[in-house]
């Protein structure tokens, strides 16, 4: 029997306009499909459109034109407020390069916060929050601020925020770009886990070493896709 | 929910203490200034009430003027004298009392102690006119007054600053201008005034004797008081009084009064006018501080947004809805204004008698200052952050997150 859709996009298109209006395509007829629990990598040359298509696909960024079906939604017409963040903070988690935690707040904070936002108590939150720290392995490091920690440790904490609602889709931008080699392998070790737990990972990645990890690669250049199952062997 | 945006919003104003102690001090300024406003007004019109006290309803007073031009001509100098007076008692049909009263200052001196004081010279139906009351001893007779003796009547206020405690002080004598005045008498406190002079703190001697001997040139002009015989007869008590005067003093049709009359209702109203006039300007020069805090205000809320971009993007990303946002910035903002409207509040009932003790005004608190001045600084808080933080929640995500 053939695993449904999670995210389906058709024929999207995305440009972004400068001061003078003139206009800057980014995606150009974008078609892609994603089944639930598949782990799949984003690849391509800078400046084409991976992040881009990882935000539209995160409810970050409007689509120009086309459609976006989520579990077998349209959503890419959807402009509500309102909507679009319950997407953002219930159904999708999301990873960054740069970990985007914020400085002052400890890392049981940091994690907490998507739960804040969807309104659970704070002993619920907190008692997630813990569990989740307790899971990556920074259980000692709870009421640590980010700058109190490493670059790897910071990541975990990023992750663990990502997971503290339980949304089904993982979103991460370059998750290991910031980190050494051997942090990188235990993120990637963390995102397995994942797909084991019958997550979708969707992932931007320049490197190979990261990309073995998922099920699939989906390759773009210049706004487009132009290979729907990359093959690593090949010279890239 | 709510309790926990507003948790966020007071430990991000903790993060910048300096920052917003100074943006809050437009705000403590600015409330503290209303509550001044407000006790200095209510203490004007306290004041007016005070001063216009003891004067009835049917009380009419003229006053001699300086010469001049007007629109409709010329106004020539005049100086009234006991024998308007007399013409007005023989005259006037809706006039039951009228005095004369001549008013200059003087050194008044008892033992070593010695102070300048109003002194009045005026005859026997100014006592029933004035409200004022005798603690002890007696008024001067009409025969005192026509042969001039040397006697004088205390007011309150300078019987306890020259007199110890408990001294008598019946039959004393004070000196005044190097003449020796027997005292028979002295008033209880009024609280009320005579012109711009309270009435206790003068000494009352004969009309005779201070034009003779104690006030001479230095009295001035008479100032008349009247009264009419009905209350509702003072307008025609006043054109009466205003035709015989005109008539009196020789002035022709063209020529403008050399004298001014008030009747009591006019005076009251106008100090009334001049006391909330004072009240409405000093409201405003408030209201534009309270303003120009706001604009403050406005300006800190922007810079910190400017500030906190990226973590305005962070929260969007995870799932905060604009208006999670906007109520963050908000509260921010109005818990600046608010805590600044508290601050001023403490400071302003703190500096009230301060005020009156330094500043020598009559100041009285009100719930009005303080009701207002804290409804006053939450608006500015409400008005002047909701574009900043409306702003903020506006922000694009994808944006807010790129910046540094």
């Amino acid at each position: 029997m053939e695993t449904k859709s999670e995210i389906k996009l058709k024929d999207v298109y995305k440009s972004y306009y400068l001061a003078n209006g003139e206009e800057i395509p980014v995606l150009k007829g974008i078609d892609l499909d994603i089944k639930k629990g598949e782990f799949v990598v984003l690849m391509g040359e800078s400046g084409g459109g991976k992040t881009t298509l990882l935000n539209i696909i995160g409810c970050l960024h409007p689509l120009s034109r086309g459609n976006y079906y989520l579990e077998e939604e349209n959503i890419g017409e959807v402009r509500d407020d309102f909507t679009l963040a319950y997407i953002r903070n219930k159904k999708m988690g999301f990873i960054f390069q740069q970990f985007n935690l914020l400085n002052k707040s400890t890392a049981l904070k940091n994690v907490s916060l998507p739960a804040l936002y969807a309104g659970e108590s704070k002993q619920e939150r907190e008692k997630r929050a813990k569990e989740l720290l307790e899971s990556v392995g920074l259980s000692d490091r709870l009421s640590h601020k980010p700058t109190e920690l490493s670059g790897g440790q910071q990541q975990r904490v990023a992750i663990a925020r990502a997971l503290v609602n339980n949304p089904e889709i993982i979103l991460a931008d370059e998750p290991t770009g910031a980190l050494d080699s051997k942090s990188g392998i235990e993120i990637m070790n963390i995102f397995i886990k994942f797909k084991k737990q019958g997550k979708t990972v969707i992932m931007v990645t320049h490197t190979s070493e990261v990309a073995k990890y998922a099920d699939r690669i989906i390759f773009l250049k210049d706004g487009k896709v132009i290979d729907r199952n990359y093959k690593l062997i090949s010279s890239y | 929910m709510y309790w926990e945006i507003i948790k966020m919003a007071f430990e991000s104003l903790l993060a910048n203490k300096t920052r917003s102690l100074l943006s809050m001090l437009g705000i403590v300024i600015g409330v503290s200034t209303v509550i001044a406003v407000f006790a200095i007004g209510k203490g004007a019109e306290s004041a007016v009430d005070e001063q216009f006290s003891g004067l009835s309803a049917k009380s009419i007073i003229i006053m001699g003027q300086m010469g001049g031009k007007s629109g409709g001509g010329a106004i020539s100098s005049s100086k009234l004298s006991m024998e308007d007076v007399k013409v007005i008692r023989e005259k006037a049909e809706y006039i039951s009392i009228v005095t004369g009263i001549m008013q200059g200052n003087d050194t008044v001196s008892y033992n070593s102690n010695e102070d300048s004081y109003a002194v009045v010279g005026t005859d026997l139906d100014f006592f029933s006119i004035s409200n004022l009351k005798l603690v002890t001893g007696r008024f001067f007779t009409d025969e005192e007054m026509k042969d001039k003796e040397q006697l004088v009547v205390l007011g309150s206020d300078v019987v306890e600053a020259l007199y110890i405690e408990g001294e008598e002080i019946l039959e004393t004598k004070v000196v005044i201008n190097n003449k020796r005045l027997e005292v028979i008498g002295y008033f209880e406190e009024t609280g009320s005034s005579l012109g711009r002079t309270s009435k206790d703190e003068a000494v009352y001697i004969p009309y005779q004797t201070a034009e003779s001997s104690i006030l001479g040139d230095k009295g001035g002009s008479v100032m008349l008081t009247l009264e009419a015989d009905e209350v509702d007869n003072i307008t025609l008590a006043t054109e009466e009084v205003t035709k015989i005067l005109r008539e009196e003093h020789n002035l022709k049709d063209s020529q403008e009064n050399d004298f001014r009359i008030m009747d009591a209702g006019s005076m009251v109203g106008a100090a009334q006018e001049s006391a909330s006039l004072m009240t409405t300007v000093l409201t405003l020069v408030a209201a534009i501080v309270l303003i120009v805090s706001g604009i403050g205000i406005m300006n800190v809320m922007f810079v910190t947004v400017a500030e906190r971009t990226k973590e305005i993007g962070i929260a969007r990303a995870i799932g905060a809805k604009q208006g999670d946002i906007l109520k963050q910035f908000l509260f921010e903002s109005i818990f600046l204004s608010t805590l600044g409207g508290l601050i001023g509040i403490f400071l302003g009932q703190s500096i009230i008698p301060l005020i009156s003790k330094f500043g020598g005004l009559l100041i009285t608190s009100t719930v009005t200052g303080p009701v207002l001045g804290f409804t006053f600084s939450a608006l500015v808080g409400i008005v002047f952050g909701f574009y900043p933080a409306l702003k903020a929640s506006r922000l694009d995500p994808v944006d807010a997150l790129r910046s540094e």
